[in-house]
């Protein structure tokens, strides 16, 4: 059985191998032990702090097999955007082109670079193990983390927002950032999303250009990587894509790729998951498969189950389950259906 | 030769340089209506009629057989009735002092700095009468114009320079970034501005500067580079002291060239003196010359010779100039001091 939970120090070497498998524009999960180290800290001092509104914690989950111990799969909540650094992105309206007199009015496309997504909850740092895709494995990865906010409301704001992988290609190139960010780096794309797990991305968003880049003005394999999401970054937008969330007018400043998000209150896992007594049984009669959270902070802990789920009453879990989950008969659990 | 204001009897000649200067030649449309216009609004502006801001000193050059060869113009000031527009190719630096990053990004920025300035324009000699100093003294007619009557103009002159295109009339800097914001080809826009809507068209474009790795190669190459066509008006006037200081225009990329009115040389040298009729030797230098008069003004250039205050010329020349002996003329050497040995 998997099992989603708090990172913990002790990770550090294995979440290590993570970052070395992980897709290039996955700026969150760098490949490097001291950066990893404080990640993992700066965790741990999120889930233990006295929160009273959402700031900089970053809250770092990781899935683990816990026959084998194995860690499969990481992912991430950033409490609030633009708390540490502002949040850079690019955002896509139309430039209004109007002449009264030549009787002409026409929107151009421009993408201007912008801190509009300051102070929203951001998921980041969804990475699972290539064998574990498509499986319920990446919907316990990437929603547990709903669920955790509905655990925690007051530690988070009121939108959800998440920026998918862009569009580069097998060799690691990117149009998009071929055509607007190797002019201002001077940087190969791979290089630049490297810096940025590494750095701060504040003072290399400080790099971009600050004044509108119009659409027409890129090359065509450029245009077409504005909201275009990578192959491998697919599985996590149509999660999210599930969950209620939608995309908007803002992309990646390196990528192109797209920007999704949601108000805490249209979320799947959120609005329709509900809080039940958990009982201990030794048989369950699967009807169906759920996501089971139990709604800690520092012991928090998310499994996949197949549960036989009346409307109202208490859940039934086997010894396992419960065990997975740290909880004991009696104790409450959070379910939403898988 | 003489420069004179145009007249209206000169309609008709003004059409066939139009016919031959053909639709890229903007400011002289072979239309006989806004010919006409042009025309009559020259003829009030030279009778000082008009408010600078709408002057257009429009001349004539016109062969001893009262034969019109080529037309030029001045304008009294540009952007005081709408705005007049140009990109300043300036730099914006991206930098990231902790990364080694320090990368300074050419920019275009728009503006209208160049807002009552006068403007020397709508240059055209006929193609059979490019020899000898026809070109020289219809560019610089003007110039000495200025001299006489500076009070008429802004503190520089400048002259926006026709821009690289290919031999289809398009225009890679415009097919790079004005496209996109009128939707239209290069020709239909040269053509609406010939008439008047540049400011319009202006408007339709972004406000906000513009990096310049963005355009194409193409139009990057052609950033203040002028015309091949241009390049004889582009001397004369670069050596009365004119440069390109980063301004170019907005659609085609092509160079505003620009002196303060009292740096130029032909203002600067050229002096009021009394006029002498007699015979000038054969060595003697060919000198411009201003009968300083407004609505009556006739330029020429011609052999002359400087006794003290006094210009010497032959009896033509001032027959050219409507002026008798004892008047006073306004006059410089046609060519700087450099060109004089050259042409010797």
């Amino acid at each position: 059985m998997l099992a989603l939970r708090p990172v913990q120090l002790t990770d550090l070497p294995q979440l290590q191998q993570l970052a070395r498998d992980s897709l290039v524009g996955v700026t969150s999960l760098p490949d490097d032990t001291e950066r990893l180290r404080e990640k993992i800290l700066d965790s741990c001092d999120s889930f233990e702090s006295d929160v009273r509104s959402p700031g900089g914690e970053n809250y770092f989950f990781v899935l683990q097999d816990l026959v084998s111990g194995r860690l499969t799969g990481c992912s991430e909540i950033l409490a609030s955007t633009g708390c540490n650094e502002p949040f850079y992105s690019l955002r896509n309206r139309p430039f209004s082109s109007e002449s009264r007199e030549l009787n002409i009015h026409h929107g151009v496309p421009a993408l201007s670079l912008c801190q509009d997504l300051n102070g929203q909850t951001l998921l980041r740092g969804f990475h699972i193990d290539a064998e574990r895709v498509r499986t319920p494995a990446s919907e316990l990865l990437s929603r547990a983390r709903l669920m955790f906010i509905a655990a925690h409301p007051h530690r988070f704001a009121e939108s959800v927002i998440t920026e998918i992988v862009g569009f580069s290609s097998e060799d690691g190139q990117s149009p998009f950032w071929d055509a607007i960010g190797q002019h201002f780096f001077d940087l190969p794309y791979v290089e630049a999303e490297r810096l940025c797990g590494l750095q701060s991305r504040t003072f290399l968003a400080e790099l971009m250009p600050q004044y509108p880049i119009y659409v027409p003005m890129l090359p065509a394999a450029a245009q077409a990587c504005i909201g275009r999401v990578h192959p491998d970054g697919q599985e996590a937008f149509d999660i999210l894509e599930r969950e209620g969330f939608e995309t908007n007018s803002y992309v990646d400043i390196f990528d192109g790729g797209p920007t999704l998000h949601a108000r805490i209150a249209n979320i799947r896992s959120i609005t329709q998951s509900r809080v039940a007594v958990a009982r201990q049984s030794a048989q369950i009669d699967a009807r169906g498969r759920y996501l089971v959270s139990n709604d800690s902070l520092l012991n928090y802990r998310a499994i996949v189950a197949e549960l036989d789920l009346d409307a109202e009453g208490a859940v039934a879990l086997s010894p396992d389950m419960l065990a997975a989950l740290g909880i004991t008969d009696g104790e409450r659990v959070r379910v939403v259906a898988l | 030769m003489i420069v004179r204001p145009v007249a209206i009897t000169d309609l008709p000649a003004l059409l066939d340089l139009a016919r031959c200067a053909g639709p890229g030649f903007t400011s002289l449309p072979a239309n006989e209506e806004r010919l006409a216009h042009r025309v009559r609004w020259a003829q009030r502006t030279f009778a000082g009629q008009v408010e600078r801001a709408d002057a257009d000193y429009l001349f004539v050059l016109e062969d001893d057989d009262r034969q019109v060869v080529g037309i030029s113009a001045l304008t009294g000031a540009v952007g005081l009735r709408e705005p007049w527009y140009n990109y300043r190719v300036g730099v914006t630096v991206s930098s990231a002092p902790e990364l080694g990053i320090q990368r300074q990004i050419p920019t275009l920025f728009l503006n209208n700095e160049m807002t009552g300035q006068s403007e020397v324009c709508s240059l055209f000699l006929h193609p059979e009468q490019r020899h000898g100093h026809n070109g020289r003294l219809l560019s610089l007619a003007r110039l000495l114009f200025v001299a006489e009557f500076s009070q008429l103009f802004g503190e520089k002159l400048i002259a926006e320079l026709r821009g690289h295109a290919d031999e289809q009339g398009c225009s890679p800097f415009w097919d790079s970034l004005g496209r996109h914001f009128f939707k239209k080809d290069f020709s239909y826009a040269d053509q609406l501005s010939g008439m008047g809507n540049k400011s319009f068209i202006a408007e339709l474009m972004p406000r906000q500067p513009l990096y310049t790795c963005l355009l194409t190669e193409q139009a990057q190459a052609v950033i203040g580079k002028a015309h091949p066509n241009t390049e004889p008006a582009m001397k004369i006037l670069g050596a009365e002291g004119f440069s390109h200081r980063g301004y170019i225009d907005i659609f085609d990329a092509g160079p505003v060239i620009e002196a303060p009115v009292s740096k130029i040389r032909t203002v600067r040298d050229s002096q009021s003196l009394t006029l002498a009729i007699g015979t000038p030797d054969e060595q003697a230098p060919v000198w411009l010359i201003h009968n300083r008069r407004l609505e009556n003004c006739r330029v020429t250039s011609a052999r002359a010779r400087l006794h003290g205050h006094s210009l010497l010329v032959d009896r033509l020349t001032a027959k050219r100039l409507q002026v008798q002996p004892g008047d006073t003329v306004r006059a410089v050497a046609l060519l700087k001091q450099g060109q004089q040995a050259a042409a010797a």
